[in-house]
C-alpha cells in the first residue's frame, strides 16, 4: 500500500497539513507562471474562497442559511480599514485578527436572536443584516467616510522578493504578485484550520444537529449553542476574507457589498458543492475566472460588453446557473464528476480463488 | 382640528401608514405562498418589479395607466403561476433551503434582466393622482389624493383577499389545502392546481404593491422592490408568518415604527429599524404575535 492510499485512509492533522501545504504550494508556483493581471484574480478567488468556505460550513455541517455573509464581509473590511487607517503601521497579522474577531462578534450578535429560527426565517433575518449594511456604511460618514470609502494602503514587497523581477515594471509586478501570494497564504492557513474544524468534536457535533437535533439534544449536545458557534465561525471567516478583499482592491467602499454578493456567495457554494474544502476551492476559482468567463459569453454571443446586456450578464449567468445547479445537480459541480471518477478509480483486486495462475 | 392634522405627529403617522400598507401588501402575498407552499419566496419583490415593467412599457405611448396597471397585474399573475410550476413543483419534498436558494437566484435573474432590458435608471411614471398635500384654512394636511389612493386601493385589495379566502369556494379549497392536503386530495380537491392559484393570487397582490411603489415618487428601477422586500418579510415574520391579519399588522407597524425612527431618532439607524423589531418580537414570541398554536421551530 502507497504512502498516499494510507493517507487518504486514516486522515489526521498531519495529513489534513500536508494535503493543504501541498495545494498551497502548487497555487503559489502557479503564480510565478500567471502574468500579473491574472495573478490579481487569483487573490480575488483566494479572498472569496475563504468567505464560501465559511458559508459552506455553516450550511452543509449545520444545515443552516445566510443571506448575511456579505454583511459580515463588509464588517470584517471596515473593522480592518478603519484600524489600518489610524494605525498604519500595525502588522498585517493582527489587522486580520482584528476582521476576524470583529467579523465573529457581528455574527454572533446575529446569531443569538436567529439560530432560534430556521431556513425561512434565518435566510430572511440575515438578508435583512446584509440590506442594512450598505446604508449604515452610507450614513456614518464620520466613522465609515460614507460613499468614497477608505483608502487601504498597499501592501510593501520585501526587498528579497523584487529580485525575481526584472525589466520595465518589474516594481509593479512584484508588488501584484507578492499580494497575490500573501492572499494565497491566508487561504491556505483559513483552509487548515477548516478542514480540522471539520473532523473536530464540534464538526461531529455539528453534523448530528443538522440530520437528528433530537438524537443530538440526548446525547447532550447544546442545541443553540452549537449552532451559535456555526455562525460564529461562518461570520469570522467572512470578515478575513472581506478583510483580504478591501486589501486587495486597496479600499473599503459601501458598493462593494451588495445584497447581489450574497446572491454570489450562494451561488459559488453551490456550485462548487455544499460543505466541503473542494467546493469552496472549485468557487473560488470560478470567481476569479468570472470576468473572462463573461467575457467570452459575450463575445460568443455577440453581445456588445459596454451594452446593458454585457454589463448584467454575469448577474444573468450566475442567477440562471444557481436555479439550474439547485434543480439538477443539488450537490455541486463535483457531484456530476463522480462517475468519472469512478471510471478511472482502480478496479477491486479480485480474491485469490479466482485468479488463475 | 385643522392645527392638529397639520402637526408633526400626524404626518408621521400618515406617511408610516402610507409606507406600510405597501408592506401590509407584500407581507400579505408572502403569507398566501407561505401557507399554501411553505416556501418563503424571496423573489416575491423582483417579481413584482418585473411585472411592473412589462406593464408600463407602454405607457408614454398612448395607453392610459389603468390598462398599464391591469397588464402589469396579470403579467404578475402570469409569472407567479409559472414559477410555481417551473421552479418550486420540482423542490417539493426537498431539503427546506432549496427553493430559498432556488428563489434568491430568481431573484438574481430578474433584476439582472431588468437592468439588461429597461436599464437601471430610475422611471418615473406619471401618477393618476396629486402628490401635493391638501391645504385646510392656510395649513399643510400630510394628505394627498395620492396618499389617500394608496391607502384606499391597498386596504381594498385585502378586503378582496379577505373575501375570496372566507367566502368562496375557491377560497375555501386553497385553505383545505395548505391545512390538510392528503385529505382534501380525497376529498376532491384538485390541490396541485390549489398550489398553482395560490401563487397567482399572491403574485397578483404583490404586483399592486410594487405598482402603487413605482407610481409614487420612489419610482421604478431593478432594485427598487428590495428594501421592501426586506420590510415586508419582517412584517410578515412578526405576524406570524402563518396569520394574514398579523401579516397587514405587521406591515402597519414596521412602516410606523420606521417613519417615528427616522424623525425622532436618528436617520442613520433607520436602516436598521426593521432588524430591531423582529429581535425584540422573536425574544419576547418566537412564534410570532399572531400565531395562535405555538408549533415547534428549530
Amino acid at each position: 500500500m502507497n504512502w498516499w492510499t494510507s493517507l487518504r485512509r486514516q486522515e489526521t492533522t498531519h495529513s489534513r497539513l500536508l494535503g493543504v501545504l501541498f495545494l498551497t504550494l502548487l497555487t503559489l508556483a502557479i503564480t510565478f507562471i500567471l502574468p500579473p493581471v491574472a495573478d490579481s484574480e487569483l487573490a480575488g478567488g483566494a479572498a472569496i474562497a475563504i468567505v464560501i468556505l465559511g458559508l459552506s460550513w455553516l450550511t452543509g455541517w449545520s444545515g443552516q442559511i445566510s443571506l448575511g455573509n456579505s454583511g459580515f464581509m463588509a464588517v470584517g473590511a471596515y473593522a480592518a480599514g478603519i484600524w489600518a487607517h489610524h494605525h498604519a503601521t500595525t502588522p498585517l497579522f493582527f489587522t486580520f485578527v482584528l476582521a476576524i474577531v470583529i467579523g465573529g462578534i457581528s455574527g454572533l450578535i446575529i446569531a443569538i436572536p436567529s439560530t432560534r429560527l430556521h431556513g425561512p426565517y434565518l435566510a430572511g433575518m440575515t438578508l435583512a443584516f446584509s440590506a442594512a449594511v450598505t446604508p449604515l456604511a452610507q450614513n456614518f460618514t464620520s466613522v465609515t467616510g460614507g460613499e468614497g470609502g477608505i483608502f487601504m494602503n498597499s501592501l510593501v514587497t520585501p526587498k528579497w522578493f523584487t529580485h525575481f523581477f526584472s525589466g520595465q515594471n518589474a516594481a509593479i509586478n512584484a508588488n501584484a504578485q507578492w499580494t497575490a501570494d500573501l492572499a494565497v497564504v491566508t487561504a491556505g492557513v483559513a483552509f487548515f484550520f477548516m478542514a480540522n474544524l471539520f473532523h473536530s468534536r464540534s464538526g461531529r457535533a455539528m453534523r448530528l444537529v443538522r440530520d437528528n437535533d433530537v438524537a443530538a439534544e440526548l446525547m447532550g449536545v447544546n442545541l443553540s449553542r452549537t449552532r451559535t458557534m456555526a455562525f460564529v465561525v461562518s461570520a469570522a471567516f467572512a470578515g478575513l476574507g472581506g478583510a483580504l478583499y478591501s486589501l486587495l482592491e486597496a479600499s473599503v467602499r459601501p458598493e462593494t457589498f451588495p445584497i447581489t454578493l450574497s446572491i454570489t456567495l450562494l451561488t459559488l457554494m453551490v456550485l462548487g458543492g455544499i460543505g466541503t474544502l473542494s467546493g469552496a476551492v472549485i468557487g473560488g476559482i470560478i470567481y476569479s475566472f468570472s470576468a473572462n468567463l463573461v467575457s467570452h459569453v459575450n463575445a460568443l454571443t455577440g453581445v456588445n460588453p459596454t451594452s446593458n446586456l454585457g454589463a448584467n450578464m454575469q448577474g444573468i449567468i450566475f442567477g440562471v446557473l444557481l436555479i439550474l445547479t439547485m434543480l439538477f445537480a443539488p450537490r455541486g459541480l463535483v457531484s456530476l464528476a463522480t462517475p468519472m471518477k469512478r471510471l478511472f478509480r482502480a478496479r477491486p483486486q479480485k480474491p485469490a480463488s479466482e485468479q488463475v495462475h | 382640528m385643522s392645527a392638529f392634522l397639520s402637526s408633526a405627529i400626524m404626518h408621521n403617522i400618515f406617511g408610516g401608514l402610507a409606507q406600510g400598507v405597501i408592506y401590509s401588501l407584500v407581507a400579505l402575498s408572502l403569507v398566501i405562498i407561505w401557507q399554501s407552499t411553505h416556501v418563503l419566496n424571496f423573489a416575491q419583490g423582483a417579481m413584482a418589479m418585473f411585472a411592473t415593467y412589462v406593464g408600463m412599457t407602454e405607457i408614454g405611448r398612448g395607453v392610459g395607466y389603468w390598462w398599464c396597471v391591469l397588464i402589469s397585474v396579470l403579467v404578475g399573475m402570469a409569472l407567479g403561476g409559472a414559477t410555481e410550476r417551473v421552479l418550486i413543483r420540482p423542490l417539493y419534498g426537498k431539503p427546506e433551503i432549496n427553493p430559498i436558494v432556488v428563489m434568491v437566484g430568481f431573484l438574481g435573474v430578474l433584476e439582472a434582466l431588468a437592468a439588461a432590458i429597461w436599464t437601471s435608471t430610475t422611471r418615473n411614471i406619471t401618477e393618476p393622482f396629486s402628490q401635493i398635500y391638501f391645504q385646510s384654512n392656510g395649513h399643510l394636511v400630510f394628505l394627498s389624493s395620492f396618499v389617500i389612493f394608496q391607502i384606499v386601493l391597498a386596504i381594498s385589495i385585502m378586503l378582496f383577499v379577505a373575501a375570496l379566502f372566507r367566502f368562496t369556494k375557491l377560497g375555501l379549497q386553497l385553505r383545505a389545502s395548505a391545512l390538510a392536503p392528503e385529505v382534501s386530495r380525497l376529498l376532491g380537491v384538485r390541490v396541485s392546481r390549489m398550489l398553482t392559484i395560490g401563487w397567482i393570487l399572491s403574485a397578483g397582490v404583490g404586483s399592486i404593491a410594487a405598482v402603487i411603489i413605482a407610481s409614487g415618487s420612489f419610482g421604478l428601477f431593478p432594485t427598487n422592490m428590495d428594501g421592501i422586500f426586506v420590510a415586508s418579510f419582517i412584517a410578515a415574520a412578526v405576524g406570524g408568518l402563518e396569520s394574514p391579519i398579523g401579516a397587514v399588522a405587521g406591515g402597519l407597524i414596521i412602516g410606523l415604527v420606521e417613519q417615528f425612527i427616522l424623525a425622532y431618532w436618528s436617520p442613520n439607524v433607520a436602516p436598521l429599524s426593521g432588524i430591531i423589531i423582529l429581535v425584540i418580537v422573536l425574544m419576547i414570541r418566537p412564534q410570532g404575535l399572531f400565531t395562535k398554536h405555538a408549533s415547534r421551530r428549530v
